[in-house]
C-alpha cells in the first residue's frame, strides 16, 4: 500500500478544460494516473484527451466512479468548486491552484473536516506515488519508486530533493505537499500519522521552511509517537525576519514560527535535520544503513 | 500568523481612517476625526477645533506610539508644530503623508478585541484583552492571564455564548455585555465580509457616558481576495516605500529586496528560500527573494529579470526553475531574449530540471547562457559566485 492514492485510483479533473488543467490532465496519464473523468460546467459532453468531460462532479462520480479529485479551477472558484466535489463524495482533493483567498481555504478545510475529507492544498503540487499514480504537476522523471516518503509545504524544493534522490538512487514510495499556503486542508502531522501505518514507507523526509508552526506541531508528533526515522530540511535560515501581517497572529505562535524554532523542535525530537537539499541522500543513506 | 514567504509577501495593511471609515460603516462607533494633508488643511479648521485634540500619523505599521508618531495638542500654535513635525516623518521606513485629527474622549476604560487566523487550526480566533493599547503579542507574553482567546468555527460563525464567555474571562466589568456582543459581533461581520487577516479594535474605549468606542482601528486584509473589494478604493495607493517592491507588486512578482548584490529568481518560494541560504553559505549576499509563481510565460520570466535588475547593486543573477506546471521552453526563450536584448555585463546562471528541460537546455546554450543541469542547486551557486569573483 502507498499513502492516499494507488495505481488504480479514480480520477476527476476539475477544470480540465482549462490551459493548465488539459496540459497537466495529459502529462498525468503519460505518468500512468488512471484519469476517469474532467469536469468544467457549461462544457458536459466535450472530451479532453479522450477524458469525457461533465457539467459536475456529481456525474463524473456517478457515470465514471471518480474517488479523487485535482482542481485547475481559478482562484475565485476553488470554495464553490471545493464544495461541489465534497458534496458529490470525492474522498481525496488536490487543489493546485495558487492565489485561493484564505478565508475560502477555511471555509473548504472546515467541510472537509466535518466530511472527513482529505484535502491537499491549496497551492500544492499534488501526490505522486512513484510507478504507480501521480495526482499532481511535479515532473514525474525526478522521482523513483522506492522507500522514502515525503511530505513537504514548497512545490519546486520537493522536486530538488526528491531528484537528489532518485539521482543517487534511493526512490520514494508517496511525496505529497500539503501546500505552501498560511492554512491548508492537511498538515504535515495529517500525513506522519499515514506514513506511520504504511508499509511499504521505512524512512520519511519533511521538508519544510519559515513561517507557520506545522514544522513545530510535526516535530511533537515524531517525538511521541513516529516510529520511523526523519531525515528534515528548514529553508531560510537566512531570511531576514518576515513582513508579519500584524501581532495578533503571533500570540499563537508564541514565538514559533522561525526557522531557529523549528530546527531545535526538530532536533529534540531526534531528527536529523539538513541545511541543504542536496545533503539529503547522505543522511538518507545513513538513516537507512541504521535501519537494516 | 502569515509570515509565510510564499507567492505574496506584503499585505493591505489599511491605514487607520481607512479601517474607521469601514468600522463605522459597520455600526462601531469611532471618535470624531478629519484627515489633514497639508498645513492649508489645518489651517481651514482653524476655530472649529474643539480642545485637546489628538494628531495621529497614518503609516501601515505598528509601533506607531513608540515612535512618537501620536500627538496631543491643546490649541492652535500647539497643533501647527505637532502637525509640522509629524508630516514628513519616517516611522519604520514610511514617510507620513497623512495625519488623523481626533477629538479626545473622556475614557472610563479601555479593552482590547482582535480578529485573526488561527493558521495552526486553520480557523478564525477571536482575542480578548481586559486592557486597551496594548502590544497584544508583548501583552500575552508577559501577562497571559489578562488575554483570552478562542477559535470560532467559520460554517457557524460567532454565537452569542462566545461573546459571554469572553467577556467573563476577561472580567470586562463595567462594561455591559450586550454591548460587548454587539461589537464583537459586528467586527466578526467586518472580518468575514472583507476577507480581513486581521481586524483589531485596540483600544476599545467605554467612555464615562458608557458608549464604545472604537479610539484605534487596525485592519489588514487578504491580498488574493482583493478582487472582490472593489469598494476598498485606496487600495492603489502608495503603501510601499522601496520603489522596485512598488512595482513588482503592480506585476503581481513576489519579490522582496535585500541589501546584498547576488540576484535570485526562483519558482517557487521554498526554492527561492533554499537558494538564499545557499548563497549567504557560500559567501555571498543575496540582492532580492523573487519567486515567479506558478503562471511563468516569456513575457513574465523577462519582467522578473528586469525587476532583480533594477537593484544597481546586483553583480550577477541566478535563475533556478522546475518544469512541473511552469513551461521551461517559454521560461528559457523568456530569458534567452532578455539576455541577447540587454546586452547583459553581468554573469547569469540558470538551473533548469524538470518537464522540457532537454529543450529548455538548448535554448539557453544556443542564446549563449550559462547552464546547470545538475540537480543541486549548489552547483549553479557555486559556478555564480566564481563568475562574480572573476
Amino acid at each position: 500500500m502507498t499513502i492516499l492514492a494507488e495505481e488504480n485510483t479514480r480520477v476527476v479533473v476539475q477544470g480540465i478544460t482549462g490551459n493548465i488543467g488539459s496540459a497537466q490532465t495529459k502529462l498525468m496519464l503519460e505518468y500512468g494516473t488512471r484519469i476517469v473523468a474532467g469536469v468544467t460546467p457549461g462544457k458536459g459532453g466535450q472530451s479532453v484527451h479522450n477524458i469525457p468531460v461533465y457539467d459536475t462532479v456529481q456525474q463524473a462520480v456517478l457515470e465514471q466512479g471518480a474517488e479523487a479529485s485535482i482542481l485547475f479551477v481559478p482562484p475565485g472558484r476553488v470554495l464553490d468548486a471545493a464544495e461541489e466535489a465534497i458534496e458529490a463524495g470525492i474522498g481525496m482533493l488536490v487543489i493546485i491552484t495558487e492565489h485561493v483567498p484564505v478565508h475560502d481555504t477555511m471555509r473548504v478545510k472546515a467541510l472537509a473536516q466535518k466530511e472527513e475529507v482529505t484535502v491537499l492544498g491549496p497551492n500544492t503540487p499534488g501526490i505522486i506515488s512513484p510507478g504507480k499514480t501521480k495526482i499532481g504537476i511535479m515532473p514525474g522523471n525526478l522521482y523513483r519508486s522506492g522507500k522514502v516518503g515525503i511530505v513537504s509545504r514548497s512545490a519546486t524544493l520537493a522536486y530538488e530533493i526528491a531528484g537528489n534522490l532518485t539521482e543517487a538512487g534511493v526512490g520514494q514510495s508517496t511525496c505529497a505537499g500539503i501546500g505552501g499556503d498560511p492554512v491548508t486542508g492537511v498538515t504535515f502531522v495529517d500525513l506522519l500519522e499515514l506514513f506511520q501505518e504504511d508499509d511499504e514507507t521505512s524512512l520519511v523526509v519533511i521538508i519544510g521552511e519559515v513561517g507557520r508552526t506545522v514544522e513545530e506541531e510535526a516535530a511533537d508528533y515524531i517525538e511521541k509517537k513516529l516510529s520511523k526515522p526523519v531525515v528534515a530540511c528548514v529553508v531560510g535560515r537566512t531570511a531576514p525576519p518576515e513582513k508579519k501581517m500584524g501581532h495578533a497572529g503571533a500570540i499563537i505562535e508564541r514565538g514559533r514560527g522561525t526557522a531557529e524554532s523549528k530546527i531545535d523542535a526538530f532536533r529534540r525530537a531526534g531528527v536529523s535535520v539538513i541545511d541543504h537539499s542536496s545533503e539529503i541522500v547522505l543522511h538518507v543513506e545513513e538513516a537507512m544503513k541504521e535501519l537494516r | 500568523m502569515r509570515h509565510t514567504w510564499k507567492a505574496r509577501v506584503l499585505f493591505m495593511k489599511l491605514l487607520e481612517y481607512e479601517a474607521k471609515k469601514i468600522f463605522s460603516e459597520q455600526g462601531i462607533s469611532v471618535p470624531k476625526g478629519k484627515l489633514i494633508e497639508s498645513l492649508e488643511q489645518l489651517r481651514n479648521l482653524s476655530g472649529r477645533l474643539s480642545f485637546p485634540v489628538v494628531l495621529k500619523a497614518q503609516v501601515p505599521v505598528g509601533g506607531r506610539k513608540k515612535a512618537g508618531g501620536i500627538r496631543i495638542a491643546h490649541d492652535q500654535n500647539d497643533i501647527e508644530a505637532s502637525f509640522r513635525s509629524l508630516l514628513g516623518m519616517k516611522i519604520r521606513g514610511y514617510v507620513v503623508r497623512k495625519i488623523l485629527l481626533e477629538e479626545c474622549l473622556n475614557i472610563a476604560r479601555e479593552a482590547y478585541i482582535g480578529l485573526t487566523i488561527d493558521a495552526s487550526k486553520g480557523t478564525p480566533l477571536i482575542i480578548v484583552s481586559s486592557e486597551g493599547g496594548i502590544d497584544i503579542e508583548e501583552t500575552a507574553r508577559i501577562r497571559p492571564e489578562i488575554v483570552v482567546a478562542k477559535t470560532v468555527d467559520i460554517a457557524s460563525g460567532i454565537g452569542k455564548d462566545i461573546a459571554t464567555e469572553l467577556a467573563r474571562r476577561t472580567e470586562l466589568e463595567g462594561i455591559p455585555l450586550d454591548k460587548i456582543e454587539d461589537i464583537v459581533n459586528r467586527l466578526y461581520q467586518i472580518f468575514v465580509k472583507y476577507d480581513a487577516l486581521l481586524v483589531e479594535a485596540n483600544p476599545l474605549v467605554a467612555t464615562i457616558k458608557g458608549d464604545l468606542c472604537a479610539v484605534g482601528a487596525v485592519m489588514t486584509i487578504d491580498d488574493d481576495a482583493l478582487y472582490r473589494h472593489p469598494d476598498i478604493a485606496f487600495r492603489d495607493e502608495v503603501r510601499i516605500e522601496d520603489e522596485i517592491e512598488r512595482d513588482s507588486r503592480k506585476q503581481d512578482i513576489a519579490y522582496v529586496r535585500l541589501d546584498g548584490d547576488i540576484g535570485i529568481i526562483a519558482s517557487g518560494a521554498g526554492l527561492a528560500l533554499s537558494t538564499l541560504d545557499l548563497v549567504k553559505d557560500y559567501g555571498g549576499h543575496p540582492a532580492n527573494f523573487l519567486d515567479t509563481g506558478g503562471q511563468i510565460t516569456q513575457q513574465r520570466i523577462k519582467a522578473c529579470m528586469e525587476i532583480v535588475l533594477r537593484n544597481e547593486r546586483v553583480r550577477g543573477l541566478v535563475i533556478n526553475m522546475y518544469g512541473g506546471i511552469n513551461p521551461m521552453i517559454e521560461a528559457a526563450r523568456g530569458v534567452a531574449s532578455f539576455v541577447r536584448e540587454k546586452r547583459l555585463r553581468i554573469p547569469v546562471v540558470v538551473k533548469v530540471r524538470g518537464n522540457q528541460e532537454e529543450e529548455a537546455w538548448k535554448i539557453l546554450e544556443e542564446a549563449g547562457v550559462a547552464v546547470v543541469k545538475s540537480i543541486r542547486t549548489e552547483v549553479a551557486v557555486q559556478k555564480l559566485m566564481e563568475l562574480v569573483r572573476g
